[in-house]
């Protein structure tokens, strides 16, 4: 007998292959939008159904999904400017002027890069934003739900993605950048005890200097960039657990009301014999036509629509709005004024209001404005949804009565966080003095 | 759709895997299968579905993408340079033919300095700089006065260096520099405008004189001349610190011209507010600007205000490099001692040796010169220790060196026939110097030792 063996290893049929990668843009029938997602690596973290509310426009506003566009965005800017930045004190300066003047598309990709981050600390303050006014936070009924632990990843994705834009802020090298690093981290030093040593830290040294500015660029470019993943990563997987978004809940517990009849669930892991309706079969339970739609095309087609509107602001915002690029950093000349970078510009804002002089002893505002304030406003959102004992009938549900007060004290916050910045951002000019925008600064002096 | 829809979906689904399998088997392409014809109906009413509401939002964002993308693109094809690129070229072919034109570079063009740490691009539209016969061209076309070009080769210059602007950017607004965020404006017409200067070059000295610092005077730079001038006239290091001289009752000026605009009071001074208008006006009447001042007024006119606000800017601390500061010599400094020395030695009757060099491995202990280094033998015998080693006259061996004499004569030391006859004169007095003295010398001993009875010494 003679047994016919190629020598060649048997390479993977690019057909099938293309096949796993892609998905049925246009599934025929039910059962193949289903295995579009099941199958598909890159939509395996969605589920093969998904209620009409979680898709709604105004439900979530898509916030989250934004966000993460806004991320790749930044991934996919960052990289070609890694290529082309020097993170020298001696050439980073010159070279964002050759990305500005010379290299093809450079002014729009820093552009794009810079639009989309600020972008994503707004998207990603609103996400948050949204996710409390819709106590999205809330365990609903279904076992091993853990939405507050999802909500503490949450905010520290947010703080991650403050920290991200931060040390991105430097990385110019011009007046501005060396300033608002300046201020920020001035702030930071005025933490008890340990403020000195992790300004100290944070700069690699006393004064910000090239140390600072290797520092800044490799958290900026690899370890906050990872951690970011990592974070949403684990942020998609736990809101998958959790049975997706909060208000989904809310169409069970009515679901059972009705007293529909379950359906018959062709889902049966491991899950399902532990102890406890498992998320499997609750979705299973709001397995009904009227209030689901499969994932592929529905789901998918609004992601695809998400990323192409993100991307089109995007794009918008940058070619009206030139990234500035201001003298060369010099540490002997502070511009007045100097101003943190505008999410922080609230923070800039109480520190010179909480700074007082009192029968001659001044009051300094950066323990009150720069440390304890913000400290205190992420403990207390970290350890909220501990707190907020409301009923399972608030979870992701916009406004709910139960929670009202919790709201309104929240927007309150919220309110008073926007008009800091607000004010900080446009209403203060040089000395820091109160300037209306209807007012013209005056003319700073120039050389010639 | 109801329970039955759901199972007439399950059993669809059942077919179509059924359907791949087969088709798996008959063909290792599968995985893309035709879909069966039945299934049309379900696919329209889904396809329809997913896309009624979206689609108006689909074409608006796909649209606005496409649009600036377009617009990007278009930018990037059309900069401003390439328009005075084309007219460059249409200049050069009317003038010199289209052989010429051809020569004539297309694109971004830069000078990179790296001793000034300088990129400019100006030569990017400023194209004709270089050539000759453009003279009478219009800007941006003309060629540079060519003698000011000779001493500062625009590859050893740049252009910003004197002229100021930016020399990164690639539009001419930008380059221009008379934007926000930029210090260095060019220092050209707009400038001496803004101060009611006629000479539109005035401003630019500024910049000469950076390099220029120490000169006393520099061609062409009348206005800081001027200053200087008055720096000496006026006596100004009475009170200021003046490149290193002065008094201490002013601020030491050295690098007055690094101080920041904001750094002035500006309270008093009417007009517009930048550093250089307020070094004019304070030039004039101090007392104006900073009441509480002890600067007299000088009673300077505009002009003379001008050129000092012009020379005081132009103190800053420049890094530049030893090589392009005029009249810079690359030595090593003596100590006090050896230069005490050497001017002794070239006053005295051996200056011969030491204007020539031969010092450098000679001593003439006759002249007392003495050689730091003494390789070569002492020049005071030269006239018996030539004649018993070479076996020639001193005459001769002047002529006709040989060994290392004949290498040093001929490079380092390359002496004409008059200043060899001077040197064997020189060299013979030396030795007859020598010779005398060694006879009184015997004749002291002599006489010490008739004096003093004591045994003779050896030798």
């Amino acid at each position: 007998m003679e047994i016919k063996r190629s020598i060649w290893p048997r390479l993977p049929d690019p057909k099938r292959t293309w096949s796993k990668v892609r998905w049925t843009w246009q599934p025929a029938t039910y059962r193949e939008a289903g295995d579009s997602v099941v199958k598909n690596f890159l939509l395996h973290w969605f589920p093969s159904k998904i209620t009409r509310q979680s898709i709604s426009w105004n439900y979530s506003f898509w916030l989250g999904t934004i966000s993460a566009v806004l991320f790749l965005i930044l991934v996919l800017t960052g990289i070609p400017l890694m290529f082309l930045y020097v993170p020298s004190v001696e050439r980073a300066y010159l070279s964002v002027k050759d990305l500005e003047y010379t290299i093809s598309f450079g002014w729009f990709l820093r552009g794009l890069h810079r639009t989309s981050a600020h972008l994503m600390v707004a998207v990603v303050f609103l996400h948050m934003v949204r996710v409390f006014l819709t106590g999205a936070y809330k365990n609903g009924t279904a076992v091993n739900q853990n939405r507050p632990l999802n909500w503490i990843i949450g905010i520290v994705l947010l703080l991650f993605t403050l920290l991200l834009s931060f040390t991105g802020y430097l990385l110019p090298w011009d007046q501005l950048a060396y300033w608002a690093i300046t201020v920020g981290t001035n702030i930071a030093s005025s933490a008890p005890v340990v403020g000195e040593k992790l300004r100290f830290f944070l700069l690699g040294g006393h004064t910000i200097d090239q140390n600072t500015l290797i520092r800044f660029y490799v958290l900026h470019c690899f370890f906050l960039p990872l951690g970011v993943l990592l974070l949403f990563s684990y942020h998609m997987w736990r809101v998958r657990k959790d049975g997706g978004l909060a208000a989904v809940d809310q169409l069970s517990l009515n679901q059972k009301k009705e007293n529909v009849v379950p359906l018959k669930s062709k889902t049966y892991s491991l899950l399902g014999i532990t102890s406890g309706r498992t998320v499997h079969v609750e979705t299973s339970i709001v397995d009904a036509d009227k209030h689901t739609v499969m994932s592929s095309p529905n789901l998918t087609r609004r992601i695809f629509m998400v990323t192409l509107g993100t991307a089109a602001v995007s794009v918008l915002l940058t070619i009206l709005f030139r990234a500035p690029l201001e003298e060369a950093a010099n540490p002997n000349v502070t511009p007045n004024p100097a101003k943190a970078p505008w999410y922080f510009l609230w923070l800039q804002e109480l520190v010179t209001d909480t700074t007082f002089t009192i029968a001659g002893f001044t009051i300094n505002g950066a323990l009150i404005g720069g440390i304890i304030v913000p400290g205190v406003l992420v403990l207390a959102a970290i350890v909220w949804p501990y707190l907020d004992k409301s009923s399972v009938r608030s979870a992701g549900v916009w406004f709910a009565t139960e929670r009202r007060k919790q709201n309104i004290i929240f927007l309150i916050i919220v309110a008073a966080i926007l008009i800091l910045t607000v004010i900080g951002t446009f209403m203060r000019g040089p000395f820091w003095n109160w300037y209306w925008p209807w007012e013209g600064w005056p003319t700073m002096p120039r050389k010639l | 759709m109801g329970r039955l829809a759901h199972d007439a979906a399950e059993t669809l689904g059942r077919r179509s895997v059924i359907f791949r399998k087969r088709s798996a088997a008959k063909d290792s392409a599968a995985g893309s299968p035709a879909p069966p014809g039945h299934q049309d109906a379900a696919k329209h009413s889904l396809w329809r579905n997913a896309f009624r509401n979206d689609s108006l939002l689909l074409y608006a964002f796909g649209a606005a993408i496409l649009i600036i993308t377009g617009l990007v693109f278009w930018s990037y094809y059309t900069p401003e340079w390439r328009d005075y690129q084309d007219e460059f070229q249409e200049l050069v072919a009317k003038k010199f033919g289209p052989e010429r034109a051809a020569q004539s570079p297309r694109g971004l063009q830069q000078i990179w300095v790296k001793d000034l740490d300088r990129v400019d691009r100006c030569t990017t539209c400023h194209q004709g700089m270089e050539w000759k016969g453009l003279e009478g061209a219009p800007h941006p076309f003309k060629s540079h006065p060519q003698e000011i070009l000779k001493k500062h080769p625009l590859n050893q210059y740049g252009c910003t260096t004197c002229h100021g602007g930016q020399g990164y950017a690639t539009d001419m607004e930008s380059a221009h520099g008379f934007i926000e965020h930029w210090e260095e404006p060019l220092l050209g017409k707009q400038v001496s405008d803004l101060y009611l200067i006629k000479d539109r070059k005035a401003m630019m000295q500024m910049n000469c004189n950076v390099c220029h610092r120490y000169d006393r005077e520099t061609t062409g730079a009348d206005y800081i001349n001027q200053a200087k001038l008055l720096i000496q006239t006026k006596n100004c290091r009475a009170c200021h610190m003046i490149n290193g001289r002065g008094g201490v009752i002013g601020p030491d000026l050295a690098y007055v011209g690094d101080k920041s605009p904001e750094q002035y009071d500006y309270s008093r001074l009417l007009g517009v507010k930048t550093a250089f208008a307020w070094h004019v006006s304070h030039l004039q009447n101090p007392k104006s600007l900073v009441p509480e001042t002890v600067m007299p007024n000088f009673n300077f006119n505009s002009k003379d205000a001008q050129s000092l606000a012009l020379l005081v800017m132009s103190w800053k601390r420049a890094n530049i490099p030893a090589s392009y500061r005029p009249g810079f010599k690359l030595a090593e400094s003596q100590t006090p001692e050896e230069a005490e020395r050497e001017k002794q030695m070239l006053t005295g009757e051996g200056a011969f040796f030491v204007k020539k060099g031969c010092f450098a491995c000679h001593s003439v202990s006759a002249f007392d010169i003495k050689s730091a280094a003494a390789i070569g033998p002492d020049l005071s015998f030269a006239v018996s220790d030539v004649q018993s080693r070479f076996g020639k006259t001193l005459e001769d061996f002047l002529a006709n060196p040989t060994g290392t004499m004949a290498v040093v004569l001929s490079t380092q030391i390359q002496l004409t026939n008059e200043e060899k006859q001077e040197a064997v004169a020189k060299m013979k007095s030396a030795y007859e110097k020598k010779i005398n003295a060694q006879a009184q010398a015997a004749d002291q001993a002599l006489k010490n030792a008739a004096a003093k009875p004591s045994p003779s010494p050896k030798k």
